[in-house]
């Protein structure tokens, strides 16, 4: 089970059934993840295309795509920010 | 260094006041607020959410705060950063620094509210007459905190 969370505009076009998500078990990394989530959702898959997305995992900040994904992990897809 | 994200309204000169209580040590205390604004570009704004993503917000502000202090030799700063939903004119941040000189005070403050407008991860929407709308980072503040960074090499 993989908790994830969406923030800003990303929040207006994420079902709110995805909060928890129990992805496929081909799914092993963040790159399979945003993936998998395009494809299942392609109007968040396009809303995260259309700008720059971070990724977050476990309140830290990743670059690593290839990243293997844990049962229990929290991934964060954080647009361009607002600022303070 | 204090920081704290709130979803209620917060009185600033009261967190200033609590801040700077019984520190007769340091001799500059600077302070800025940022306040909810009536219009954008001409648009009327009825309120303003601002949203966070808990627990990585704080540290990810406690992390470029503790950034100034270091740069600034500024150890002593307050944030109070307001999150939810905001009406115009109601206090939306709070930074504030004690410190025996008041340029490293006046430079923490600028240095770190510049920071905040970029880095801090915070997502705010605008809400008028003509619906509500996704603040995108502005060009502005960027290219001064591009050129904040040339400034402090």
């Amino acid at each position: 089970m993989l908790k994830l969370v969406f923030l800003g505009k990303l929040s207006d076009v994420a079902p709110a059934g995805l909060a928890d998500i129990e992805p496929p078990r081909d799914v092993r990394t963040l790159f399979d993840l945003v993936k998998w989530l395009s494809s299942e959702e392609p109007v968040l898959g396009r809303a995260m295309a259309a700008t720059t997305t971070r990724l977050i995992v476990n309140q830290s900040v990743t670059h690593d795509h290839s990243l293997p994904l844990t049962d229990g992990d929290e991934i964060a897809f954080l647009p361009p920010m607002s600022g303070g | 260094m204090q920081i704290s994200i709130v979803s209620e309204a917060f009185d600033p000169q009261a967190q200033i006041a609590v801040f700077a209580a019984g520190r007769a040590d340091a001799s500059a205390l600077v302070s800025f607020v940022g306040l909810g604004r009536a219009a954008t570009d001409g648009t009327h704004v009825q309120q303003l959410r601002i949203d966070q993503y808990p627990g990585f917000t704080e540290k990810e502000i406690a992390r470029l705060a503790g950034e100034v202090s270091v740069r600034c030799d500024c150890p002593d700063l307050l944030v109070v950063h307001r999150v939810g939903i905001i009406a115009p004119g109601e206090a939306i941040v709070l930074v504030a620094a004690l410190a025996t000189h008041r340029g490293n005070a006046f430079e923490a403050v600028r240095i770190l509210m510049d920071y905040l407008k970029t880095d801090a991860p915070l997502w705010k929407q605008e809400a008028g007459q003509e619906g509500a709308r996704w603040i995108e980072p502005r060009v502005e503040d960027r290219e001064r905190r591009t050129a904040l960074e040339k400034e402090l090499v």
